[in-house]
């Protein structure tokens, strides 16, 4: 992609990133009542530390210098205190957060490996049995709700055949010093395969019932994408180069194949993030998703204000993300 | 034992390729496309064969069979293909591809979408080599890639060969193509409308390049055209095809001088003359027949000048003197 254009599709992001700041601003101003009371719900609380808190929130100043107060500090990290862990939100954001990026890149590694393949030799051998149970099974993981999924697997793996933790991360025994906070990391780190193994375990349930959608929608993409690419000239012309039947289908197809494929990929990823709540929660998963269902519960407003503005930066990056992979893979785009 | 060493050093006597009552069948949802319906052809070493006919005539499809190349809907119901004396159509698949590219090599008609758009062109010359053992390693093929990319006349190669196939205008795409096409040394090659995609001045430089390989390299070349003046100035033969058969065979300037098929003539008459530019060209009238259901009788007489009780019924085709073939019933039988 040439630079200008690069720069010129950065700039794009600053009105959307700046319209999604004052929807998430607004989330507390337009709440009815005063959000210091429903945030403070039955707890009991002088009228000075109501006054406090209200002082400390910025409540007793104007909605715009608000608004501008907010953005200034959200820029630098900053979304205040978390009046239930009384600790600054961003702490315990950051706390959270590897748990959850752990099961989404995990997740995501479950629907590319599964799809792509599974794509490719769906459209390959196209109209027999395999591509039709391949079409089906992905028409149930495309409408199926993820939870009702994630039950299922819990019920079988964990409960049936017991092979696999209900829920959870990792046992108190296996628990290993938290350097990066990737448990699979800090396992290595401490060189303790038993742990590195346990979190696989915990993770494995999750994962799929995060993954499995994403699977289905990826495998639904990459097969027509293939099937569209194995009509081209240029795989016929292939095939008269006497090419082994593997090269033409695993480079020369597959490589044009991706470009809308890696594209959907990303996206997903984004929308992965929605999908860790309701599975984080149905797991007991201690990542953000979870915190974030807990604090919407618990009205804890300025956590999930900075929650939704971390979801919408990163969902927005990835669209980027998928743009830019889109150029990379794309000869004729890229200058 | 005696019948191999004749076929390595080539036996002059027979013809290259050998094609014999092919059938090549597309079954639609319409019904079947009857696209090659009973093609004799032969190819000769070291000639020039071209081949003429309206569109959807089945010339794609006869060499498409011929280069193992037909996917479904479409099947070869009958007939033979002998290359050099093997049967082609009764080899398997790994047999077919090792064929494929290295002994027959065939271009693709619209040359723009013949070059895979996400792979260097380099590559795609190179996985050719490589496919067929024609390098001993990575380097040596990738010398002989850019040898390759000059003998077709590609400026600046060394650079040019990590270049994707859009950075190429049309007229150099097709150029590497053919040198795709060339790069095992192929003993025939099928052009199929080298020319279509490009200007006068760069069709002639493409087809003296394959003319000028042709003689060089010793290799057959069946050059598959729409256009019958290309056909006079490169080809020793020509076979005219219309609604999946062969009409007229024969050499090239005897069918253009006297042509004996009705259609052959239709078909001369409607090119503009040089000579006489005010001549209104002559378009033959009427439609190529539907190939799904095809006359029984001759697939032309629907729009013969000629036509007469007898066309009813199926033509076979005649031999009307020394290399000469024409499906009509008008044209004069001679001893073949
Ligand atoms: N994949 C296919 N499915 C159905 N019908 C096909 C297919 N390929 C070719 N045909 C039919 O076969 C007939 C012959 O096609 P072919 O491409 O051989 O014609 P052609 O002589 O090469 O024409 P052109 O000059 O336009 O290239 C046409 O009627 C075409 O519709
Ligand atoms: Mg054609």
């Amino acid at each position: 992609m040439p630079i200008a254009r690069f720069v010129e599709r950065i700039l794009h992001l600053i009105p959307v990133l700046a319209g999604v700041s004052v929807i998430v601003f607004l989330m507390i101003s337009l709440t009815p009542g005063d959000p210091v009371e429903i945030m403070l719900g039955d707890q009991r609380a002088t009228p000075e530390q109501v006054a406090s808190m209200r002082r400390d929130m910025g409540l007793d100043r104007p909605a715009v210098e608000r608004y501008f107060v907010f953005v200034t500090n959200a820029i630098r990290g900053d979304f205040g205190q978390s009046f239930f862990h009384r600790r600054p939100v961003s702490a315990v954001i950051s706390e959270r957060l590897p748990a959850t990026i752990e099961l989404t890149v995990a997740a995501m590694l479950i629907a590319i490996g599964l799809a792509i393949p599974l794509g490719v030799l769906a459209a390959v051998r196209r109209d027999t049995i395999l591509d039709r149970i391949a079409t089906v099974g992905s028409l149930f993981g495309v409408s199926l709700p993820g939870f009702w999924f994630g039950i299922l697997l819990i019920l079988f793996f964990a409960v049936q055949l017991q092979i696999l933790p209900v829920a959870g991360r990792l046992g108190y025994a296996m628990e290993v010093p938290a350097v990066t906070g990737f448990a699979l990391v800090d396992s290595l780190i401490a060189g303790r395969m038993d742990s590195f193994w346990e979190v696989l375990r915990h993770l494995a349930l999750p994962a799929f019932t995060l993954g499995l959608p994403s699977a289905a929608i990826l495998m639904r993409v990459t097969r027509s994408a293939m099937i569209e690419v194995l009509r081209a000239d240029y795989i016929t012309f292939a095939e008269a180069k006497g090419l082994s039947r593997a090269r033409i289908i695993g480079l020369h197809a597959l490589k044009n194949a991706l470009i809308p494929a890696v594209s959907v990929a990303a996206l997903e990823t984004g929308t992965l993030l929605g999908g860790n709540m309701v599975v984080e929660t149905v797991f007991g998963w201690p990542g953000l998703g979870r915190l974030v269902v807990e604090s919407i519960f618990a009205r804890n407003y300025p956590l999930v204000q900075a929650a939704v503005l971390l979801y919408a930066v990163t969902y927005v990056a990835l669209n980027f993300a998928a743009d830019l992979l889109y150029t990379v893979l794309n000869p004729r785009v890229r200058l | 034992m005696k019948e191999q060493v004749q076929n390595a050093s080539g036996d002059a006597g027979t013809p290259l390729l050998a094609i014999q009552g092919l059938r090549t069948w597309f079954e639609t949802d319409r019904g079947i496309v009857r696209a090659v319906d009973g093609i004799d052809l032969d190819v000769r070493r070291g000639e020039c064969l071209g081949v003429v006919g309206e569109s959807g005539s089945g010339k794609s499809a006869t060499f498409a069979s011929v280069m193992g190349l037909i996917r479904k809907p479409g099947r070869i119901v009958e007939g033979s293909i002998r290359f050099d004396g093997t049967e082609l159509t009764s080899l398997d698949d790994r047999a077919r591809r090792a064929m494929r590219g290295r002994d027959l090599a065939m271009t693709m008609q619209d040359a723009l979408t013949a070059l895979n758009p996400a792979l260097r062109v380099g590559t795609q010359i190179i996985e050719v080599l490589r496919a067929h053992d024609q390098a001993a390693s990575r380097s040596a093929a990738t010398a002989r890639a850019i040898e390759l990319m000059q003998l077709v006349g590609i400026p600046a190669a060394e650079s040019r060969i990590a270049d994707y196939p859009h950075q190429f205008s049309g007229g150099m795409r097709q150029r590497i193509m053919i040198a795709i096409a060339l790069a095992c040394r192929p003993r025939l090659l099928i052009a199929d409308e080298p020319t279509t995609a490009l200007d006068v001045t760069i069709q002639a430089q493409v087809l003296d390049l394959i003319a000028g390989l042709r003689a060089k390299l010793g290799m057959s070349v069946v050059l598959i055209t729409h256009n019958l003046g290309v056909v006079a100035a490169y080809c020793d033969r020509v076979a005219v095809l219309y609604a999946g058969q062969v009409v007229e065979l024969g050499p090239t300037a005897e069918v253009i001088a006297a042509p004996r098929h009705p259609y052959t003539e239709g078909l001369l008459r409607s090119l503009p003359k040089l000579e006489d530019l005010d001549h209104p060209i002559e378009p033959i009238v009427g439609q190529v027949p539907d190939l799904i259901s095809a006359p029984e009788g001759c697939r032309f007489a629907a729009r013969c000048p000629h036509r007469r009780d007898s066309c009813a019924a199926a033509v076979a085709m005649r031999h009307v003197s020394p290399g000469r073939q024409v499906r009509c019933v008008l044209a004069e039988g001679a001893a073949p």
